[in-house]
């Protein structure tokens, strides 16, 4: 009798643990589960916005037609949004690792409490700032009578020389890794300092008794330690430049040339938005889905055998 | 105590880098703010000088009259705070429901529930965008408040610190209240809420910022005027005014300023160690 009547409450209970979290499942499944099923749906037929034709099934033309190595040459064309993805995501993500981890080490090494704390917000500080408004001010640092062609000039000594930041394709994509880079390094500097804190002050105290140097106990106690946390920015960096669009969005419509900056998003936002080749743009959707997913995956399955116990 | 040899040079070496990079994050933002007073001569000046002759105004009056003199800027910082202030609400409230159901409750299928939860962190909002397009597209809610927020009730990540943060939380407690009397949505509401409160600060703050930085889903949703917000009005101010960088400086100014506020009123729930992970939508 006594255990039928607890049964009852905790079915009760686990009823109301299944209401609690209803809303949200419903939710997910409008928003996220349905629409990815339809986005690889729509690659397989010819959708556009405005026509009123039955849209037919074209299979998997549109993915051949984006990986057509014919169209290789068109500077707008699918092959080359990936090389431009590539690019940005290589040379942005590589400097902000090695940057960030590099400062939070210094950062972590000072002794002034006010130092660390004051570096940490001013760092932090372009994080704070919405994209665009980040690709508005260095828009006007890198014009040609603006600051960076001023102080490089003088740096280099070679006065009145025009780097042609967002003209020239090389320098245009260097711009957006360098607005980018800019606005997230304090990010991950904070990152790391968190990762540097958990690391116990025994084993650097021990290493220093058996007569280790600063760049011994970096090499074999902070950074195997470390690691951990380094796998854990290096993948999201990457994820995040994968999916980056404001600031490409911004050079593009104020003049600058599209084909070197032409990122997978902002391809998808031009032929699905504004060119309303729906079933084209999912098809690149899918793309990007793929990739980005064999790197979460990438990420679980590292950070799962790399984690260490003190 | 550490004991180190000090190295004089080292040292040095690591202000000097720590100086540079201050200099580096420091001096956009620097700029941005004395440009807003200049007039677009005085920013493009070679040499630039960095104190402003007296404060331009007119760059502040263009930035808020707008691009047709109507003042929408004004409407899209309003559509901006709502849209970010609402899908900070959903967030917190839907995230520590859901959370508290996963983690309190015994169910079946809780461990599928939690994985699939997790699963959509997998899915960029950049790859679902454009069926998301279509979807607002056939229910008509294109400019309006119901289709900015729409994608963003919730994130899986939310869900995710919310439930972490509960795992801890001491069952006596709502057995307590349950043998006084008090209903299930009574404890989550008045017992589980109010003891929240620091993921609830940084889960806010997480998702206000990410909306108030949102750009691309506003361009497919909001395409009059009215209902834009503050990045796309940043855009389009200046695609149009190009060659007034004052103005354009001043536009940005503004457009920042409450987000430093906060920042700066409540630094810790930013820099805290638990925004480890970026919201991952918007």
């Amino acid at each position: 009798m006594r255990t039928r009547k607890y049964r009852g409450i905790e079915r009760k209970q686990a009823r109301w643990g299944f209401l609690f979290v209803l809303p949200a499942m419903l939710f997910f499944s409008l928003f996220n589960f349905y629409p990815i099923l339809n986005a690889f749906y729509t690659s397989f037929f010819n959708r556009k916005v405005l026509s009123r034709a039955k849209p037919a099934f074209v299979g998997l033309d549109n993915y051949a037609r984006l990986f057509d190595i014919s169209r290789a040459a068109n500077p707008l064309s699918f092959y080359n949004s990936l090389k431009a993805t590539i690019t940005f995501t290589l040379g942005t993500f590589i400097p902000l690792l090695i940057l960030s981890l590099i400062l939070a080490v210094f950062i972590s090494n000072l002794s002034s409490n006010r130092a660390k704390k004051f570096l940490q917000i001013s760092y932090y500080a372009p994080a704070v700032l919405s994209s665009v408004v980040a690709a508005s001010i260095w828009m006007i640092i890198f014009d040609p009578r603006g600051l960076a062609n001023q102080w490089l000039n003088v740096l280099m000594r070679t006065p009145g020389v025009d780097r042609k930041w967002l003209v020239d394709p090389m320098m245009e994509q260097m711009s957006t890794m360098i607005i980018y880079f800019w606005k997230y390094i304090g990010y991950f500097v904070i990152l790391f300092i968190t990762g540097l804190a958990s690391i116990p002050p025994t084993l650097y105290e021990a290493a220093t008794i058996d007569g280790a140097n600063k760049s011994q106990t970096f090499w074999r106690i902070t950074l195997p330690l470390l690691k951990p946390t380094v796998v854990l920015v290096s993948v999201m960096s990457m994820l995040q430049c994968l999916k980056t669009f404001s600031t490409q969005y911004m050079l593009y419509t104020n003049g600058a040339p599209r084909a070197p900056i032409n990122v997978i998003t902002f391809n998808i936002y031009i032929t699905g938005i504004q060119e309303q080749y729906l079933s084209r743009a999912s098809a690149m959707s899918v793309v990007l889905f793929i990739i980005m997913m064999l790197l979460t995956l990438l990420q679980f399955k590292t950070t799962k055998s790399e984690n260490v116990d003190y | 105590m550490q004991i180190q040899r000090t190295n004089i040079p080292a040292k040095i070496l690591i202000y000097l880098v720590l100086l540079i990079m201050l200099l580096f994050t420091l001096i956009p933002i620097l700029f941005m703010v004395t440009s807003s007073m200049m007039t677009s001569r005085q920013i493009l000046r070679m040499p630039f000088s960095w104190i402003p002759e007296g404060i331009n105004w007119i760059n502040f009056t263009k930035a808020i009259r707008g691009l047709d003199n109507n003042y929408v800027f004004l409407r899209n910082i309003l559509n901006s705070l709502i849209v970010s202030s609402s899908v900070a609400i959903t967030t917190v409230l839907l995230a520590s429901l859901t959370g508290y159901g996963l983690a309190k409750f015994n169910f079946r299928g809780r461990n599928t529930v939690f994985m699939m939860i997790m699963g959509t962190m997998m899915i960029p909002f950049e790859t679902i965008m454009i069926p998301l397009y279509m979807v607002v597209t056939m229910l008509h809610i294109q400019n309006t408040y119901v289709g900015l927020i729409l994608p963003f009730l919730v994130s899986a990540f939310g869900i995710f610190q919310m439930r972490q943060y509960l795992t801890t939380f001491p069952t006596e407690f709502l057995d307590a209240a349950r043998v006084d009397g008090m209903g299930e949505f009574g404890i989550y509401a008045k017992i589980v809420l109010p003891n929240c409160k620091p993921v609830i600060a940084t889960l806010s703050i997480l998702s206000f910022r990410g909306q108030w930085d949102n750009l691309l889903w506003p361009l497919l949703v909001s395409q009059s005027a009215k209902m834009k917000t503050i990045p796309q009005y940043i855009s389009a101010f200046a695609e149009e005014k190009a060659t007034d960088e004052g103005a354009m400086m001043a536009a940005a100014l503004i457009a920042s300023l409450p987000m430093f506020i906060l920042f700066m009123s409540l630094t810790k729930y930013f820099i805290g160690g638990s925004s480890v992970y970026e919201s991952r939508k918007g």
